[in-house]
């Protein structure tokens, strides 16, 4: 019994499909809007602004001001190998003369978060933890760390808490205490 | 100075180095301090996903998070998020919604609808859509800074050309509005039509931006400039139109059914187009047999153009009589007519006589 329903209802898909003549109930058919009927809704679609009830702001638009520029354009990049990595400008602090290639973008490196860039490269990448008003140019670097750092042959990348950081030019004058002579 | 560390959430992240085939992406996530200019990158402080406080205290102007992601090869960013944070800066959300469910939570039960992180969502250039904008932490107080008290609501267009939006320079967007909110809560919209202008407005192609900026504030020494605290966009596509050719209205068909072409252009990411035939006078409602190659489905994220023929068309057409093929397109907006570019229905009825009539005389002569 079950087979001969699902025979007939088969049957008249068949119909329908071959001779078109069969008019399905379930299947809603829109007419898309004509060229006039666009014109028109654009028309009302102007006139109901939803926002006309807010206030109208004034002044230049905020969106073209204070926004992301470019992340390459503000990053140096650090290439070794397959690998690179991207730094704030200002974040490297020295650069031994021979590492200037290692500077520029090589083709076809494969980009890495910092940590896993510098794990790799220890050996010749060395980090200075500076604090946040150290970053912001209102307390230089310590005396004993420039120092360990003219020792240094290692790219020096200045970081806070680990991660890489741009380190503005000192704002306050450096009290230059004399220095004791020891005998 | 402020001390306090705030909370920021990232959303939509991919891995952090991810690799999609032969293409190597990294993502960084950048503090930038304001006023004072200093950048931080956090990129490792969270994980691929999820939420941490930052660890770089936060002064009295706040600070903006930037996400990025880097294509490897070509070298190639894009800024994913943005989101500012300060002292006394509202928090606000936009969640915009269209009639196609791609790239919306629809497992999320709420009141307002939630979108999938790292998804945009589009519409078509003659569909209305929805704008939930929510506002948090306004103040009121007559002593209160007015950077506390109201926020903007920027609406912005731009227009991709004949393109789909790879790589577009978004300051370059026109401004349409620009409103003041200053009540706390969510605020829904209802815009009946993109707000990108053309000749043709069913051929729109493009993108609307809805954002929320903080006002500028006058602290000493300086103005911080206004910062944005949310921004969503949306794709918009143009509406389908199709033609058949190689037959003419009125046509009468003797023989074998003549080639047909049938084209679509701008066909909506995942709806099909099809051609259906059935026997009689063009009839609104009326489903007929799907001519077999004859259609197509999108199923890309941006508009497509086919130009197909189809075959076996004799065993549709079986009897004399009128006959008319017709476009649909079925897709995230229902199943429609298409039109044709000059805006006629895209039909064609014809008539197909296949019986021989001879005319002939039969004489005796006796």
């Amino acid at each position: 019994m079950k087979n001969k329903k699902y025979f007939i209802v088969l049957g008249l898909l068949v119909l329908t499909n071959l001779s078109g003549e069969l008019k399905a109930e379930s299947l809603v058919i829109k007419e898309s809007l004509s060229d006039e009927q666009m014109i028109l809704a654009r028309r009302q679609a102007d006139a109901q602004d939803p926002t006309r009830h807010l206030a109208v702001a004034k002044g230049e638009d905020p969106s073209v001001v204070n926004r992301p520029k470019s992340l390459l354009g503000e990053s140096d990049i650090i290439c070794f190998g397959r690998f690179a990595a991207l730094v704030p400008k200002r974040a490297i602090l020295q650069i031994p003369k021979d590492f200037g290639e290692r500077l520029k973008m090589q083709p076809n490196v494969i980009l890495q978060s910092w940590s896993d860039f510098y794990a790799a490269n220890r050996g010749w990448i060395t980090t200075v933890e500076v604090s946040r008003i150290q970053a912001e140019g209102n307390d230089p670097i310590a005396e004993e760390v420039k120092v360990q750092m003219s020792k240094c042959s290692n790219l020096i990348v200045a970081t806070y808490l680990g991660g890489p950081i741009s380190v503005l030019p000192l704002k306050v004058p450096v009290n230059k205490a004399p220095i004791k002579k020891t005998p | 100075m402020n001390t306090k560390s705030l909370r920021w959430i990232l959303l939509g992240v991919l891995s952090s180095s991810g690799a999609y085939g032969q293409v190597t992406y990294a993502n960084y996530i950048r503090q930038w301090q304001l006023p004072s200019g200093v950048v931080w990158d956090a990129t490792d402080t969270v994980a691929s996903a999820g939420s941490q406080l930052s660890n770089l205290a936060i002064n009295p102007g706040g600070a903006r998070f930037d996400l990025w992601t880097v294509r490897s090869a070509p070298l190639t960013e894009y800024l994913l998020d943005s989101s500012y944070v300060g002292t006394y800066v509202p928090i606000s959300q936009i969640v915009i919604d269209t009639e196609d469910p791609f790239g919306k939570d629809l497992t999320a039960t709420g009141p307002t609808p939630v979108n999938i992180p790292g998804r945009l969502r589009r519409t078509r250039a003659d569909r209305s859509f929805t704008v939930y904008v929510t506002v948090s932490g306004l103040l009121s107080g007559a002593t209160d800074p007015v950077a506390a008290k109201t926020v903007s609501f920027l609406r912005h267009t731009q227009s991709y050309g004949s393109g789909v939006g790879v790589g577009i320079d978004r300051t370059q967007a026109t401004l349409l509005t620009q409103s003041t909110i200053g009540t706390n809560g969510t605020q829904i919209l209802n815009y009946a039509l993109t707000g990108l202008t053309g000749s043709n407005l069913k051929k729109l192609r493009g993108e609307d931006r809805f954002s929320v900026f903080s006002i500028a504030d006058p602290i000493s020494p300086t103005t911080l400039p206004a910062a944005q605290l949310a921004s969503q966009y949306m794709q918009v596509w143009p509406v389908t139109d199709g033609s058949i050719s190689g037959i003419t209205s009125n046509q009468i068909v003797r023989f074998a059914m003549p080639a047909l072409t049938i084209s679509y252009n701008d066909i909506y990411p995942t709806s099909e187009v099809y051609a259906q035939a059935y026997k009689g006078e063009r009839v609104a409602g009326r489903i007929g047999a799907r001519i077999e190659g004859g259609g197509k489905i999108n199923t890309g994220s941006s508009p497509t153009t086919e130009v197909l023929t189809p075959t076996k068309l004799d065993p549709i057409f079986t009897s004399d009589g009128r006959w008319t093929i017709e476009l649909l397109t079925t897709g995230p907006f229902g199943t429609e007519y298409l039109r044709t570019a000059s805006d006629q229905l895209a039909f064609v009825t014809f008539t197909v006589d296949r019986t021989i009539e001879v005319n002939s005389t039969v004489t005796t002569v006796e």
